[in-house]
């Protein structure tokens, strides 16, 4: 009697605590966001959106998004199949490296960065013959972007390949299956939805990414502003309609990237459930 | 086909196969010849390197030294898919996000084969597993017994030459087990096709292999018939493993079994032993001996009777029709023969009475 009394109590006191929390640190920012973006009226906010390099700036947080996935789902997915199905020596160091890139500083990998392909870099008299620019240019924040998101797809996918094993793959290579049929028809359907999981983790990751851009880009305004050096540049100009503004882009893609992962969640564990029954 | 003549002749051979896991030996200089037809168990316990070789003969491993040879043709550099085999994964591994009908399909289109006759294999391999009208359903969706077979539908449909299965029925509850026992040896003698399947039951082995291959540490310990493998057990291990053997000492303390060497063990099992209740009339009972009952267990069939004698606990079966004899109860026993264990050989030695009285007869 008195445990399930108090077991109420603490689930309310819980319950406060989370909403609170949630109000307070991320509900409440969020209108005031929306509050400023519309302060000078609707045609204020629109100009704001609409700006020429509000508009280039999206443009660019969305091209290095895309890119950044690309690669980083195809290097997913090759890291995390030899290291589920393959046994090789440097295996651990491999699986050990992949997640280096959240533990340590978005700043430092922009120095890292920096310092090779900048013009005291090892690589820079190679590369600037050839006119490639990487440092202050789109190359380098497209550099920054894949650098930063490098884990989010390998490690949705190992877990479920190591768990899967490699009896499927050997049954179906018994058959006379290729390795990329096996892939498309055993190994696919099994990871998509940890993949496509990866892919919407690895987006908004990749959208929102400050630091490591802010040390490459050399926040040129229309060259290589993402959307948010751009933010930043006009909050620092005391632009707070523009800001805010240009904040909501980013809020509402962020939100459309939320209800993708609320779907895909959903279906996914819908279809586990039935593979696992 | 002329198949009396190939009967005899090795279908399956592996000629001195090694194979290490790093420092593991897994396979020690195997040999070992299965002809045409055959159904074959490997038995042996965990470790023994049995499941190994079936992965060498599909082509799953390879051998670090030695041949494997198919249908007259050395197989060592030729994939296993290209082998003419079907295998059966202890897991089953079917195909997960397949129907049971793209399950057994797989194999056929990976072939190119017109889906058309792929259609009429299907039908025909779930009529032959009694699976009808489960095509739609996924792995997820079919019991223990439905997924095995399914597995075992998948393996056949690319018709191959050689069906491998790896401990077929590890993975199904007992009353299902036995029932598929029987359907597998049933359904591999109709289809005439070369089986070797992998397992550490001996009861499994004993009840569904024409032949049986004992493997132990990696090495084969010896091939035979079940009954030879029961009756001649030609090393200690095969002595000691199949059956429910029963090691002894001292043996030579028991009447009629004289010492033979030094460090010699003698093996026991139930089958060489009679308890008769006292006041049974029977041909031994003169050289039979007192020991008293220990423990009962129920059988089923038959009654388990451990009996104490010369310090050990001696089993014997007792049919459940014949007068049930009672825990303390004084009884006769009667020994019939003994495994003689004498360094790595082995020999049988009888009860010198039985000499004695086929002498006067």
């Amino acid at each position: 009697m008195d445990i399930r009394k108090e077991n109420r109590i603490l689930k309310w006191v819980l319950i406060i605590i989370s909403f609170v929390f949630l109000a307070v640190f991320l509900i409440l920012p969020l209108i005031y966001i929306i509050v400023t973006a519309f302060r000078d009226g609707l045609s204020g906010y629109i100009k704001g959106i609409t700006d020429e390099y509000a508009l280039k700036a999206t443009g660019l947080t969305i091209k290095a998004t895309i890119i950044a996935v690309l690669v980083n789902t195809i290097f997913g997915l090759a890291a995390a199949w030899c290291i589920t199905k393959y046994s090789f020596k440097g295996k651990k160091i491999l699986s050990t490296f992949i997640d280096l890139p959240v533990t340590v500083s978005p700043i430092i990998a922009g120095l890292i960065y920096v310092l090779t392909f900048g013009r005291q870099g090892a690589l820079y008299k190679y590369l600037d013959p050839l006119g490639i620019k990487i440092i202050f240019a789109v190359p380098g924040i497209v550099l920054a972007t894949v650098f930063v998101t490098f884990p989010f797809i390998s490690r949705e996918l190992i877990p479920i390949l190591t768990a899967q094993g490699t009896d499927e793959e050997e049954a179906a290579a018994l058959m006379g299956a290729g390795t990329f049929t096996i892939f498309r028809k055993v190994t696919l359907p099994h990871v998509k939805w940890a993949l496509l999981y990866g892919v919407v983790l690895c987006t908004a990751r990749a959208m929102g990414e400050f630091g490591a851009v802010s040390v490459l880009s050399g926040h040129l305004r229309g060259k290589t502003n993402t959307l948010p050096l751009y933010i930043e540049l006009l909050y620092q100009g005391y632009d707070f309609t523009g800001a805010f503004a240009a904040s909501s882009i980013l809020v509402i893609m962020a939100i459309i990237v939320l209800v993708l992962r609320l779907i895909l969640e959903h279906k996914g564990k819908k279809e586990l459930d039935v593979s696992r029954r | 086909m002329s198949e009396n003549s190939t009967v005899k002749e090795a279908y399956v051979e592996l000629k001195k196969v090694n194979k290490h896991f790093k420092d593991f030996h897994a396979t020690d200089n195997v040999d070992i010849s299965i002809p045409k037809g055959r159904l074959v168990a490997l038995l042996g316990p965990s470790g023994s390197g049995k499941t190994t070789i079936l992965r060498m003969i599909a082509g799953l491993e390879h051998p670090d030294s030695g041949e494997i040879w198919i249908d007259g043709k050395k197989v060592n550099d030729i994939p296993g898919s290209e082998r003419g085999i079907g295998f059966v994964f202890q897991s089953y591994a079917l195909f997960r996000y397949m129907t049971v009908y793209d399950n057994i399909a797989f194999g056929l289109r990976i072939k190119k084969v017109p889906e058309k006759e792929i259609k009429e294999k299907v039908t025909e391999l779930l009529k032959l597993i009694s699976c009808e009208g489960l095509e739609k359903r996924y792995p997820s969706q079919l019991s223990g017994g439905q997924r095995q077979r399914v597995a075992f539908a998948r393996a056949l449909a690319p018709n191959p030459n050689i069906l491998l299965l790896d401990e077929p029925f590890a993975a199904i509850d007992a009353k299902v087990r036995l029932e598929l026992r029987t359907w597998l040896r049933e359904m591999i003698t109709k289809l005439k096709i070369t089986s070797i399947f992998v397992t550490h039951d001996q009861d499994e082995a004993i009840e569904v292999a024409d032949e049986i291959i004992v493997t132990n540490q990696g090495r084969v310990e010896q091939a035979g018939t079940p009954r030879e493998l029961y009756s001649h057990p030609k090393t200690p291990f095969v002595a000691q493993f199949i059956g429910n053997s029963l090691p002894v000492k001292n043996y030579d303390d028991f009447r009629f079994f004289e010492k033979y060497e030094d460090e010699v063990t003698a093996i026991i099992r139930p089958e060489f032993v009679n308890v008769y209740k006292k006041g049974e009339k029977v041909q031994f009972l003169s050289s039979a001996e007192e020991a008293t009952v220990e423990d009962i267990i129920f059988r089923g069939s038959s009654f388990e009777i451990k009996v104490r004698l010369h310090g050990n606990l001696i089993s014997a079966y007792r049919s459940i029709i014949e007068p049930a004899v009672e825990v303390g109860e004084k009884v006769d026993v009667f020994i019939y023969r003994m495994f003689l264990i004498k360094n790595e050989e082995i020999s049988i030695i009888s009860n010198q009475s039985l000499k004695q009285e086929s002498v006067v007869i």
